[in-house]
């Protein structure tokens, strides 16, 4: 009886083809291109902590956390001025990471965790990429919300994120204000905490359980290998973010400014620094620093 | 009196039933003090229920009804949720689950198959998800097809763990991504679970029963099918027999890979 209703209810070949290809690309989305940018990410965030050490010589004279602004500074000027194509890298990435959060609703709405009867730590893993995954999203349109697309209604005291004053106006963005912390600040660098810690764990998480989809690591031994591997991996990006968290959370904004305005003159002059100020609606500062 | 009513229940164990009358009715939760005998397990208290059946209340009710069959671990049908894990009843013994006086077992049907009544429910996906997946080994004809390819040990070894499978539906239970579903008419692409899948292994990697591996990855490469798995692994866990369902999965997981490249390349 119910054999044959079956049968007649079986998926054409187009859906099942429709079906894994988006499956496949869910899987892959997440660790090219989305995965591969959030390594690059990370790295060249963490340099606020190690940048001081790899100045090679021109930073004499600056604490650590001067020549680590000098050092991101560098870097977010490079990528803004300098890396090819980047709008198309961005559209690829917006469309990645659209495609991906979407279809991971879908798909993580379709089950039901369990972990209050089966609390094996498996089951917690699968239910926590599942949160993170939620979180994750919240986070990133938080993020580049705010620091990309400048919706500064969304950023306490509205400060304005500025690649040529990044390390400065990212500090006051995160802290609450150019002077410090304020309790909004707390709350923005809580969300942050939360949100890089999620993305870390779902893209560790994520690159172990894709062995097995894609039909890597078979053998449970094998799946315990790439499982330290992953849990290596996820541990480096996790120093990565939280090194360059701290490194934020205790930037002095006019510390970094003067690092960032020196910057600025050598490569544009006074009066452009002067402009430029005025034009971000941001607070000049004189010599010294 | 205190002394009788304590030993009472010293020698007795509480067996709380959560009880369904039939197809689409509301459950309710009754309980039972069944005496306490050496080797009792979960289908000898049901039995003794059924041949006294009153509740802790003292209200007669009608006999809790179970399905089992070989009461020995291998047939599966005596599957249910004891003290909120699945398990087959008959090998749930009470000096293992409840050693102490006061202790409390409760059963329940299993949850992602519509419940027959009490702790009986229909397990019929199960079955169909096997012939979805062509779970056997194409020898059926009108003559004598002779003597089959020789198979190695290495072979047999692997084969023989993922044989012991008894379609008891426990890795079903426990996992998150399968849910109750009761039309038949969307079984065949709501998601398959460990038990049909690792038989689809079982059978692709038989010498003769890989003549149906393209129709058995094809279903596997659809909806409901391998790339549903949300990797909670549960399902290992939770079965019996132990059977590798984690090393299953990536095995159809690498099969539908292959599968799927080498036909898009070949079309």
């Amino acid at each position: 009886m119910a054999s044959g209703e079956t049968s007649e209810n079986a998926p054409s070949m187009t859906s099942i083809q429709r079906h894994f290809l988006l499956r496949r690309l869910h899987s892959l989305t997440g660790i090219v291109p989305i995965g591969v940018f959030l390594i690059a990410h990370l790295t060249t965030n963490s340099s606020l902590a190690w940048g001081r050490f790899a100045l090679r010589g021109k930073g004499d004279g600056l604490s650590v956390s001067e020549g680590g602004v000098k050092y991101f500074q560098h870097e977010v000027s490079w990528i803004n001025e300098q890396v090819p194509h980047l709008l198309l890298i961005e559209i690829v990435l917006w469309v990645s990471i659209a495609f991906h959060s979407i279809l991971g609703v879908i798909y993580a709405t379709s089950g039901r965790g369990n972990v209050k009867q089966y609390a094996y730590q498996d089951n917690w893993r699968y239910s926590l990429q599942r949160l993170t995954g939620y979180v994750g999203i919240l986070f990133i349109v938080y993020h580049v919300a705010t620091l990309r697309w400048g919706w500064t209604f969304l950023v306490p005291e509205g400060t304005r994120w500025s690649h040529n004053f990044s390390a400065s106006t990212l500090a006051a963005a995160m802290q609450g204000s150019t002077q410090g912390y304020t309790a909004m600040g707390v709350a923005v660098s809580v969300l942050y905490m939360l949100g890089v810690t999620a993305l870390v764990y779902h893209f560790a998480n994520g690159l172990w359980t894709a062995a097995i989809t894609w039909g890597l690591t078979i053998s449970t031994k094998a799946q315990r290998r790439w499982g330290v591997a992953c849990a290596a991996i996820g541990a480096g990006l996790m120093l990565a973010a939280w090194s360059a968290l701290i490194a934020t959370m205790t930037l002095n904004y006019d510390k970094a400014h003067a690092v960032e305005r020196q910057m600025y003159i050598e490569m544009h002059g006074e009066t452009a620094y002067l402009e430029y100020m005025q034009k971000k609606g941001l607070q000049p500062s004189g010599d010294g620093g | 009196m205190i002394a009788t009513q304590e030993s009472t229940k010293a020698s007795t164990v509480r067996i709380r039933v959560k009880r369904c009358d039939g197809p689409g009715k509301a459950s309710y939760w009754q309980a039972f003090d069944v005496p306490r005998e050496p080797g009792a397990n979960i289908i000898s208290c049901l039995q003794w229920i059924a041949a006294h059946p009153v509740t802790v209340e003292g209200l007669k009710t009608t006999p809790v009804v179970w399905d089992s069959g070989c009461l020995e671990e291998v047939c599966g049908a005596c599957t249910m949720v004891i003290n909120g894990k699945v398990r087959q009843s008959c090998s749930a013994l009470i000096e293992n689950i409840a050693p102490n006086a006061g202790d409390v077992v409760s059963l329940e049907p299993m949850s992602k198959f519509p419940v027959i009544r009490d702790l009986w429910v229909d397990r019929t996906r199960m079955f169909e998800a096997l012939k979805r997946v062509k779970a056997w080994v194409p020898i059926d004809g009108t003559y004598n097809l002779g003597a089959g390819p020789k198979e190695s040990p290495e072979q047999q070894a692997t084969r023989y763990t993922l044989s012991t499978c008894m379609s008891c539906g426990c890795c079903l239970e426990a996992c998150p991504q399968y849910l109750l579903e009761e039309d038949p008419k969307k079984w065949p692409t709501s998601f398959i679970g460990a038990a049909a899948m690792n038989q689809a292994r079982l059978f692709n990697e038989h010498e003769t029963g890989k003549q149906l591996k393209k129709d058995r990855l094809d279903v596997l490469m659809g909806p409901g099918g391998q790339s549903d798995c949300g990797n909670s692994q549960n399902c290992v866990k939770v079965c019996p027999k132990e059977i590798p369902l984690d090393e299953s999965w990536a095995a159809i997981g690498r099969s539908v890979t292959i599968h799927a490249i080498t036909s898009w390349l070949r079309r």
